[in-house]
């Protein structure tokens, strides 16, 4: 067996080093990524170079809550006396904007308990704010180079 | 709006899959094969599930708190 040349580079370490350790360039603020990221879905994305990430979690977001509206599906508030809507709440706060826009008086969504699609609509809705609270650790980790 | 509800399983399986797809891969082929997982992953656990759950009878709807 011929023995390696010495002019090649020695890449035992780099096949060794786990996948997270892999350090990307920072794009952009952490911090103001993350908040952009949670004020609007996708725009996070957007501010770190990344538009059509940010259109597309964009629209699969706003899709999810048209839809949870539609179907007068629950937005959680806090409900005294019932410690769970407190994370169903958080949850669905994730969303960023939009539950606040819902909840203002200007649409003052409320959703329906005796709709026939009100369990769907609250998964869908919740879903949404779930979705967009990934996308905030998303752009954290982009921003501070630690993913692409 | 009409509530289907294999309809509203399959939008919600379609945009998680989406969503999942371009959150966690980069590459076409890598997020076409994980689209198909997701996706038929979803329809097709919750219609194993349905059908595992057809001998249970329905009863009568639940009371309104």
């Amino acid at each position: 067996m011929a023995a390696p040349s010495e002019s090649a580079p020695d890449t035992t370490e780099l096949d060794a080093a786990p996948a997270a350790a892999v350090a990307h360039p920072t794009v952009g603020n952490p911090y103001l990524a993350a908040l952009l990221a949670w004020v609007v879905p996708g725009l996070g994305h957007v501010y770190l170079k990344r538009p059509v990430r940010g259109i597309i979690f964009f629209v699969i977001i706003l899709v999810a809550l048209f839809i949870g509206c539609q179907v007068e599906g629950n937005l959680y508030t806090v409900v005294q006396n019932q410690p769970l809507t407190i994370l169903g709440t958080a949850g669905a706060m994730g969303m960023g904007s939009p539950y606040f826009l819902l909840r203002s008086r200007l649409f003052h969504y409320q959703g329906n308990l005796i709709a026939p699609g009100y369990e769907y609509g609250t998964a869908f809705l919740l879903t949404a704010g779930l979705m967009n609270l990934l996308l905030v650790l998303d752009v954290w980790d982009i921003a501070r180079g630690t993913k692409e | 709006m009409l509530v289907n509800h294999f309809l509203l399983m399959v939008l919600y399986a379609l945009l998680v899959s989406v969503f999942f797809t371009v959150l966690w891969r980069r590459t076409r082929r890598d997020q076409v094969k994980l689209f198909i997982q997701l996706f038929l992953g979803m329809v097709g656990g919750g219609l194993i599930v349905a059908w595992l759950m057809f001998p249970f009878p329905s009863g009568p709807p639940a009371p309104i708190p």
